[in-house]
C-alpha cells in the first residue's frame, strides 16, 4: 500500500481524534481512493494514488465534513454574548471601584472573588476580569445551546439597539443647534482656563478675588492638574466642533479614549502634599477616597460610553453589510 | 444589467444539500458502493464531490435511512449501501417537496417572462 495514502489517512485520522467511528471512516476513504487509483488505463501506481488523494481533498477539509454542524453558541444566542458580558463586566467594574475605595476584599459566591486592590492593581485587574466574564457568559450560552431547548433569555436594553438609534428627523442645522451652543460654551471655558493658566500657572483657586488669587494646589501639582484639565476641555471642544460637521460615532470614541487617558494621568497624581492650603488630617482621608472614587466613577462612565459607541458602530456596520448583501 | 456571471458557489452548495439526499436515496434502490455511485452520477451528467458523499452516507446511515455492509469477497474490500424502508418513506416525502417546488417555480417562469 502507498506510503502517501497511509500518511494521508493518518492526517485525516488526526483531525478526527476522539470520534468512535474513526477507523470505519478511514476504511471507507481508503477503499474509495484505492478503487479510483486502480481504475483507468494506467497501472495502480503511486502517481494514480496521488491523483486520487488530490481529488478527495485536503485532510482537514475532509475531516471537517464529518463534524456535526451544531454551533458552539447558537446564532440566536450570539447577541447575548456581548450584552451579558457588558452587564457582568459593568457589575465587576463597579465592585472593583468599591474594592479600591474601601480597601476590602470580598466574595460574591460562587462567581466572584474581589481582592483588595490599589488603583494601579485595579487597572491591571480589569482586563483579566473582562476575559473571565466573557468566558463565563460563553460557557453558559454553550450549555444553553447544547441543551437544544428554546430557552428565552432576558434581553436588557441599554439604548444601543439599532431601532433605538434613529437618525435625526430635524433639518441639518436645526439638529446641530445644541451641539453648536455646547461648542461655544466649551470654547469660552477653555479660553478662560487658558487665560487663568497663562496668568497664574494654575486654574484652581481657593478664593474668587482675581486681584489676589490664592492657589488651591501646590505649584507643581497645580500646573500638572491644570494642564490635564485644560487638555480635557480642549478635547471636548474639538469633539463638539467636529460633531458640527459629522455625526460619526468615531468622534465620541476618540473623545472617550482621550478622556480615559487624561483620567489615568490624574489618578497618577498623589493626593498627599497636593494642597497649598492647610486641610485637617481627618478631612484629608475623606478627600483622598472621594477624589479617587469620583475619578474611577467618571472613568467607568466614560468606558461604558466608549463601549456603547463601539457597539453602535459595529451594529451599524453589520446593518449596512446586511443591506448591501440584500 | 451586468454581464458578470455571479458567484453562486455557496448558494449552489445549499441547493445541492437537499438534492443530494434525494439523489442518493433514489440511487440506492440498487445496492452500490461509494465509488460506483460517484461514477454513476457522473454518467448522468452531474458531479458530486467525493468528500461530500461519504459524510452524507454516514449521516443517512446514522438516521436509519440506509444500511451498509462490507463485501470482502473481491480483491478490494468495498462497502455497499442500500436504502431502508424508512429511507424510502423519506425519499417519497422529499420528492413531494421537490415536485411542489418545481411546480411553483414552473408557474412563476410561465407567468413572468423575464424570469
Amino acid at each position: 500500500m502507498s506510503d502517501k495514502l497511509e500518511a494521508y489517512l493518518e492526517e485525516i485520522s488526526h483531525f478526527l481524534s476522539g470520534r468512535a467511528e474513526r477507523e470505519e471512516i478511514l476504511s471507507e476513504i481508503r477503499s474509495h481512493i484505492v478503487e479510483k487509483a486502480a481504475e483507468g488505463p494506467g497501472e495502480f501506481t503511486d502517481a494514480a494514488i496521488d491523483r486520487a488523494i488530490a481529488a478527495f481533498g485536503p485532510a482537514r477539509k475532509v475531516a471537517e465534513r464529518y463534524v456535526d454542524d451544531r454551533p458552539i453558541i447558537a446564532p440566536a444566542y450570539k447577541r447575548y454574548l456581548v450584552r451579558y458580558t457588558s452587564l457582568l463586566f459593568a457589575f465587576h467594574a463597579f465592585l472593583t471601584v468599591v474594592a479600591v475605595v474601601f480597601k476590602k476584599d470580598f466574595v460574591v459566591f460562587p462567581l466572584l472573588y474581589m481582592p483588595r486592590l490599589g488603583v494601579v492593581d485595579a487597572l491591571m485587574y480589569l482586563p483579566a476580569a473582562f476575559l473571565a466574564d466573557l468566558g463565563l457568559v460563553a460557557l453558559v450560552l454553550y450549555f444553553v445551546t447544547q441543551s437544544g431547548k428554546d430557552v428565552k433569555l432576558p434581553w436588557p436594553k441599554f439604548g444601543v439597539d439599532l431601532d433605538e438609534v434613529k437618525p435625526p428627523k430635524k433639518g441639518f442645522w436645526t439638529s446641530r443647534i445644541p451641539t453648536a451652543i455646547g461648542a461655544v460654551v466649551m470654547l469660552a471655558i477653555t479660553d478662560f482656563a487658558l487665560y487663568l493658566f497663562a496668568r497664574h500657572g494654575t486654574i484652581f483657586f481657593v478664593n474668587l478675588d482675581w486681584r489676589d488669587p490664592r492657589p488651591l494646589f501646590t505649584p507643581g501639582a497645580g500646573r500638572y492638574i491644570s494642564i490635564i484639565v485644560i487638555a480635557g476641555f480642549a478635547a471636548s471642544t474639538m469633539a463638539l466642533l467636529v460633531k458640527l460637521l459629522t455625526r460619526s460615532r468615531w468622534v465620541d470614541v476618540v473623545s472617550n479614549v482621550i478622556s480615559l487617558g487624561l483620567i489615568g494621568l490624574l489618578l497618577r497624581q498623589p493626593v498627599d502634599g497636593l494642597f497649598a492650603v492647610r486641610i485637617p488630617e481627618r478631612a484629608m482621608a475623606s478627600i483622598k477616597y472621594s477624589v479617587k472614587f469620583a475619578l474611577l466613577f467618571i472613568a467607568l462612565m466614560t468606558a461604558i460610553e466608549l463601549i456603547k459607541s463601539l457597539v453602535i458602530i459595529g451594529r451599524r456596520n453589520l446593518s449596512d453589510k446586511m443591506k448591501s448583501d440584500v | 444589467m451586468t454581464d458578470q456571471t455571479p458567484d453562486i458557489g455557496s448558494l449552489e452548495t445549499e441547493m445541492n444539500r437537499g438534492f443530494l439526499h434525494i439523489l442518493v436515496l433514489a440511487l440506492l434502490e440498487t445496492e452500490m458502493y461509494g465509488y460506483s455511485m460517484v461514477k454513476h452520477i457522473e454518467g448522468l451528467g452531474y458531479r458530486v464531490e467525493e468528500n461530500t458523499l461519504y459524510p452524507l452516507l454516514r449521516r443517512l446511515e446514522k438516521n436509519g435511512w440506509i444500511t451498509s455492509k462490507w463485501d470482502l469477497t473481491e480483491d478490494r474490500p468495498r462497502k455497499f449501501y442500500g436504502v431502508t424502508a424508512a429511507g424510502r418513506a423519506l425519499r417519497a416525502s422529499l420528492l413531494e417537496v421537490w415536485r411542489n417546488q418545481d411546480r411553483v417555480l414552473g408557474s412563476i417562469v410561465k407567468e413572468i417572462p423575464n424570469v
